[in-house]
C-alpha cells in the first residue's frame, strides 16, 4: 500500500445552518490501523465520513495525512477508497469495468490495469466475475465488487460507510472475518462507519463514540467495554447494569456476566434483593432478566437459576467488577 | 457546496427561454388580442356567453368530453382485469393490442374507423349482408362516430395507470377477501375498487383534460350537433377571419383545460401516470388467480374491448391491398394499385420529406433542450423547482390548438408561415415535455451515490457525466426522442395552421383527403403508417427491456 502515514482532525466542525452536525473534534487515526467511527444515526459518523473522502468541507477546522493538508484538496485528488453502503455500483458497467474505473481515471495503461483488476478481483474471491453485471451478483458479490473497486487502486485510506448493513447476518459475519483478514494482509488504513456497536468491537482496534456529533469516548474494544467513559458509552457498548452511586452522583457500571445471582452472590462485595422475571436459553449459558426496586437487571449465567419466575432472589457483584461511570 | 458544481440554470436555462419565447409570450399576446375589441375590454367574452352557438359549443364540448371519459373508464376496467390475471405470454400480446393503437396516430385510426362505420362502410355491409340490418345505419358522421373514435384514441391513457394499479395490487388482499367469504362482486367492490380507484381517476382526468380540446376526430367524424370549441376556433381563424373571437375562444378553452390539470396537480403525478406502460416483464401478482363467474365475464368483455382497440388497425391492410376504386372489406380482389399510386403522386412524396424533415429537426432540438433542462432541475433547490417543471410540462398540458393558435399569431407578423423550420420549432415546443420527463424520471432512480463513487475514484465532472450519467439517462433519452418523433410526424393541428401547400405534412395531405373524400390511397398510406408505429413501437419495447 502507499506510504502509510496518520490521518488527522485539528478542530474539525461542521454546522448545516444553525444545526452542528459535529462538534470540535480533535483525533488521529493511526496508519494501518482499523479504526471505527460508532454512534446512533444522527451523531455525525457519516458526515465525518464524508468530510474525510473530500464530499464535505468542514466549516471550521483541517484534516491532514501526515504532512499534508487535506481541508481543501478536491476529490478527484484525494487517493481515498470509498466503499458505500448501498455499493452505488455502476449498473450499466460490469464488474471488471467498475473495479477498472478508478485506474482509468488514473490514466494508469491498459496492461496495468488490466492486471490489478485481476489481482484485486482474486483478493477479494471475485475471479471469474469479470464479465457479471451489478445486477446480477448476490449482496455479498456487490459487496465485494465494491470493495475490490475501492482497493484496486491502493488507496491511503479506505472509507467504509455502514458497508454489511444491508446483508443477513451469517454473510455479515462471514464477511467480518474476511474483511478482518483483509486488513491484516494490506495493512491499509480502514475508517469504518456502523451502529452496530457488536460489528464495532469484531472489527476494530479502535473505535470513536459519538454523540450528537462530539466525540464521548476514543478507545480499543476493550477499554470501552470495561472502562466506558459514561453512561452513554456504557449503555450503547454491549449491555449493562448501571447501579446509582450514592455519594459521587455517577453509576456504577457491572456487566451482565459479571453480576451474580442466587449462592452465587454469597460474599460479594455488594448484594442486592431481586425478583427475577424471565429466564432466556441463549445455547452458552442464561440470560436473566431481574427487578430490583426500580432497576432492570440483566444477567448472564452458565447454570438455570435455582428460583422460579417472580421468585425473590439476591443478586450482587465485586468491587472490582464495577466501574464508577459519570452521567 | 462542493467547488466546481456547474450552475443548474446553465441546464434550465435554454428550454426556459425557448418556452418564454415561444409559448409564454404568445399565450400572452392571445390574451391581449381576446380583450382587444371596439365593443370594450370584455367584448369577445360577451359576445360568447350571449350567442347560443357559443354557448352550446361549449355545452356539447363538456358533454362530450364526459361522455368519453366514462366510457374510456368503462372500458378500461375489463381489459386492466385480464391484462393483470393473464399469464406473461397473453399479457404482452394484450399489452401489445393496447399499445400499438397507443402508438399509431389519431389520423390513421380515424380514417379507419370512418373506412369501418360510414354508410357504406365495413360494418353496415357486414350487418346488411347478413340480415341484421335492412337499413344501413348511421355510425359516423353524428355523436356515436365522435364517441366512438375520441374512446378509441384516449382510453389508453386509461388503461396503462389502471393496468400498473392491478399489477401493484397485493394478491394476498384478495385472497384475504376470499377466505373471509367474499364472491367476485363484492372482491371487486370492495378490495379492487377502492385500491385502484386514483389510478382511474388519474387517467381518466387526463382523458378529460385531452378530450376537452379534441380537434382531429371530432371534426372528421362528428356531425354538425357536435360541434367543439376546438373547432370553432379552427373556424374562426381560417374562414371567418375574426382573429379576435378565435383568441377568445382559445383563452376559455385554456382556461378550463389547466383548471382539470390543476385539479389532477394537486392530487396526482404525471410521472406517475407513465409508469404503468413499463411494466412487461415482472409477472403480475395477480396472475393465475381462478376465475369465477364474474371473472369470466369480465374476461369476455375484455376480449371484446381489445377486439374494439385492434379493430381499425387490423382493418386496413386487407382493405389497402384491393383493386378496385372503392374500398371493400374484405376486398374482391387483391393487388398493389394503390401503392403504387402513392408512389407515382409526388404530392405524398414532397408531404413525406417535409415530415421527415421537420420530425428530425424537432426530436434533435427536443432532445437537447429536454436532456439539458432534466439535468439541470436534478440539481436545482427550493421552491423554483416546482414551478418551472409545471412551466416544462405545459406545451403538453395545453391543447394542441391553443398552441398553433398562439404560434400562428406570432409567426404571422415575422413572416415565419409555411416555413419548414417554423414547423419545426413548434414539433419542439410539444416534443420537448416528453423528453424532459422521460430524462427526469431516469435521473431520479440515478443513486446519488454514483456521482459521490465516480468522483471518489478520481473521475472530474466531465467524466461524470460521460461515464455515469449519460449511461444512466441513456434510455431515458432515447425513450424521449422516440416520444419527440412519434409528436412531430403525427402533428396534425399545429401543421393545419402552420403550413401551406409546399410545407404541409404527411397527416396534413392526410387530413385533407379524409375531410374531402376516403379514397383507397389514404388507406395505403395509413397501412405504411402503422409499420412506421409498429417498428417504432417495438423499438421501445426493445429500448425499456435493456
Amino acid at each position: 500500500m502507499a506510504s502509510a502515514q496518520d490521518l488527522e482532525f485539528r478542530a474539525i466542525t461542521k454546522r448545516y445552518g444553525p444545526v452542528v452536525a459535529l462538534r470540535d473534534i480533535h483525533l488521529t487515526i493511526h496508519a494501518g490501523e482499523f479504526f471505527t467511527l460508532l454512534g446512533p444515526s444522527g451523531s455525525g459518523k457519516t458526515t465525518l465520513l464524508k468530510i474525510i473522502a473530500g464530499f464535505e468541507t468542514p466549516t471550521e477546522g483541517s484534516i491532514r495525512l501526515g504532512d499534508t493538508d487535506l481541508t481543501r484538496i478536491p476529490v478527484a485528488r484525494r487517493n481515498i477508497g470509498m466503499v458505500f453502503q448501498n455499493y452505488a455500483l455502476f449498473p450499466h458497467m460490469s464488474v471488471a469495468g467498475n473495479v477498472a474505473f478508478g485506474l482509468e481515471m488514473r490514466r494508469r495503461p491498459r496492461a496495468e490495469i488490466d492486471r490489478r483488476v485481476r489481482e484485486a478481483l482474486a483478493l477479494v474471491g471475485l475471479t471469474g466475475m469479470e464479465a457479471r453485471y451489478p445486477r446480477e451478483l448476490s449482496g455479498g458479490q456487490q459487496q465485494r465488487t465494491a470493495l475490490a473497486r475501492a482497493l484496486v487502486f491502493d488507496p491511503d485510506i479506505l472509507l467504509m460507510d455502514e458497508p454489511l448493513g444491508a446483508l443477513d447476518k451469517n454473510l455479515r459475519q462471514n464477511i467480518q472475518l474476511e474483511l478482518k483478514n483483509l486488513h491484516r494482509r494490506l495493512a491499509v488504513t480502514i475508517v469504518y462507519v456502523t451502529h452496530d456497536q457488536e460489528e464495532a468491537m469484531h472489527l476494530s482496534d479502535r473505535i470513536l463514540v459519538l454523540d450528537e456529533g462530539g466525540v464521548v469516548q476514543v478507545g480499543s474494544p476493550e477499554a470501552l467495554y470495561h472502562t466506558p467513559a459514561n453512561r452513554f458509552v456504557a449503555g450503547f457498548v454491549g449491555e449493562c447494569n448501571l447501579f446509582p452511586g450514592d455519594r459521587t452522583g455517577g453509576y456504577i457500571s457491572v456487566r451482565p456476566e459479571k453480576l451474580r445471582v442466587g449462592r452465587d452472590a454469597e460474599g460479594c462485595d455488594l448484594t442486592v434483593p431481586a425478583e427475577l422475571s424471565e429466564v432466556i436459553f441463549v445455547g452458552s449459558g442464561y440470560k436473566l432478566l431481574l427487578r430490583s426496586g426500580k432497576l432492570d437487571l440483566i444477567a448472564m449465567v452458565d447454570r438455570p437459576p435455582e428460583v422460579a419466575i417472580h421468585e425473590a432472589v439476591t443478586v450482587g457483584f465485586r468491587a472490582s467488577d464495577g466501574y464508577l461511570v459519570q452521567d | 457546496m462542493i467547488v466546481g458544481r456547474p450552475i443548474p440554470w446553465l441546464g434550465i436555462a435554454p428550454l426556459l427561454l425557448f418556452l418564454l419565447v415561444l409559448l409564454v409570450w404568445p399565450v400572452l399576446s392571445l390574451l391581449l388580442d381576446s380583450l382587444a375589441d371596439g365593443a370594450g375590454v370584455l367584448g369577445h367574452y360577451q359576445r360568447l356567453w350571449e350567442t347560443p352557438i357559443y354557448r352550446r359549443a361549449l355545452g356539447t364540448t363538456l358533454m362530450i368530453a364526459s361522455l368519453v371519459t366514462v366510457l374510456s373508464v368503462l372500458l378500461s376496467y375489463p381489459l386492466a382485469y385480464l391484462l393483470a390475471t393473464s399469464g406473461p405470454v397473453a399479457a404482452r400480446l394484450l399489452l401489445f393490442v393496447v399499445l400499438l393503437p397507443f402508438w399509431t396516430s389519431a389520423l390513421v385510426r380515424t380514417a379507419a374507423w370512418i373506412v369501418l362505420l360510414q354508410r357504406n362502410g365495413v360494418l353496415n355491409s357486414l350487418l346488411t349482408g347478413s340480415g341484421l340490418l335492412a337499413e344501413p345505419m348511421a355510425f359516423v358522421y353524428n355523436l356515436s362516430g365522435v364517441l366512438i373514435g375520441m374512446t378509441h384514441v384516449l382510453m389508453p391513457f386509461v388503461v396503462l395507470p389502471l393496468y400498473a394499479a392491478f399489477r401493484g395490487l397485493d394478491a394476498n388482499l384478495v385472497q384475504a377477501a376470499r377466505g373471509l367469504g367474499a364472491g367476485s362482486g363484492a372482491v371487486f367492490r370492495r378490495v379492487v375498487l377502492p385500491l385502484t380507484a386514483p389510478g382511474v381517476l388519474a387517467g381518466g382526468l387526463i382523458v378529460f383534460m385531452n378530450a376537452l380540446g379534441y380537434y382531429i376526430t371530432p371534426a372528421l367524424m362528428g356531425g354538425p350537433g357536435q360541434t367543439m370549441i376546438a373547432e370553432l376556433i379552427a373556424y374562426h381563424l381560417l374562414e371567418a377571419l375574426d382573429w379576435g373571437m378565435a383568441a377568445a375562444l382559445a383563452i376559455l378553452l385554456l382556461a378550463v383545460t389547466l383548471a382539470v390539470f390543476a385539479l389532477f396537480q394537486r392530487f396526482f403525478s404525471l410521472e406517475r401516470l407513465w409508469g404503468g406502460a413499463a411494466g412487461g416483464g415482472v409477472a403480475s401478482p395477480l396472475a393465475g388467480e381462478r376465475r369465477g363467474p364474474g371473472g369470466r365475464l369480465a374476461a369476455l368483455a375484455a376480449l371484446a374491448v381489445a377486439a374494439f382497440l385492434i379493430a381499425p388497425i387490423v382493418v386496413v391492410f386487407p382493405m389497402s391491398f384491393g383493386s378496385s376504386p372503392f374500398l371493400a372489406f374484405p376486398p374482391a380482389d387483391y393487388s398493389l394499385r394503390w401503392y403504387v399510386s402513392i408512389l407515382d403522386n409526388p404530392k405524398w412524396w414532397r408531404a413525406t420529406v417535409n415530415s421527415l424533415q421537420v420530425a428530425g429537426m424537432a426530436v434533435v432540438l427536443a432532445s437537447l433542450l429536454g436532456t439539458a433542462a432534466a439535468l439541470g432541475l436534478s440539481r436545482l433547490r427550493g421552491r423554483f423547482t416546482g414551478w418551472l417543471e409545471g412551466l416544462f410540462v405545459m406545451p403538453m398540458v395545453m391543447p394542441a390548438i391553443v398552441v398553433a393558435l398562439a404560434l400562428y399569431y406570432f409567426y404571422a407578423p415575422l413572416g415565419w408561415l409555411g416555413t419548414l423550420w417554423g414547423l419545426a420549432l413548434g414539433h419542439t415546443l410539444l416534443a420537448a415535455p416528453f423528453v424532459f420527463i422521460t430524462v427526469r424520471a431516469a435521473l431520479k432512480n440515478l443513486d446519488p451515490n454514483l456521482e459521490l463513487a465516480a468522483r471518489g475514484l478520481g473521475a472530474g465532472w466531465s467524466t461524470v457525466f460521460l461515464r455515469v450519467w449519460l449511461p444512466a439517462i441513456w434510455p431515458g433519452i432515447a425513450g424521449g426522442a422516440v416520444f419527440a418523433f412519434i409528436v412531430s410526424f403525427d402533428d396534425v393541428v399545429i401543421a393545419l395552421f402552420l403550413t401551406n401547400i409546399r410545407t404541409r405534412t404527411l397527416p396534413k395531405v392526410m387530413f385533407e383527403g379524409i375531410a374531402h373524400e376516403i379514397d383507397p390511397t389514404i388507406i395505403s398510406v395509413a397501412a405504411l403508417l402503422i409499420l412506421v408505429s409498429l417498428t417504432v413501437l417495438v423499438l421501445n419495447l426493445l429500448l425499456r427491456r435493456r
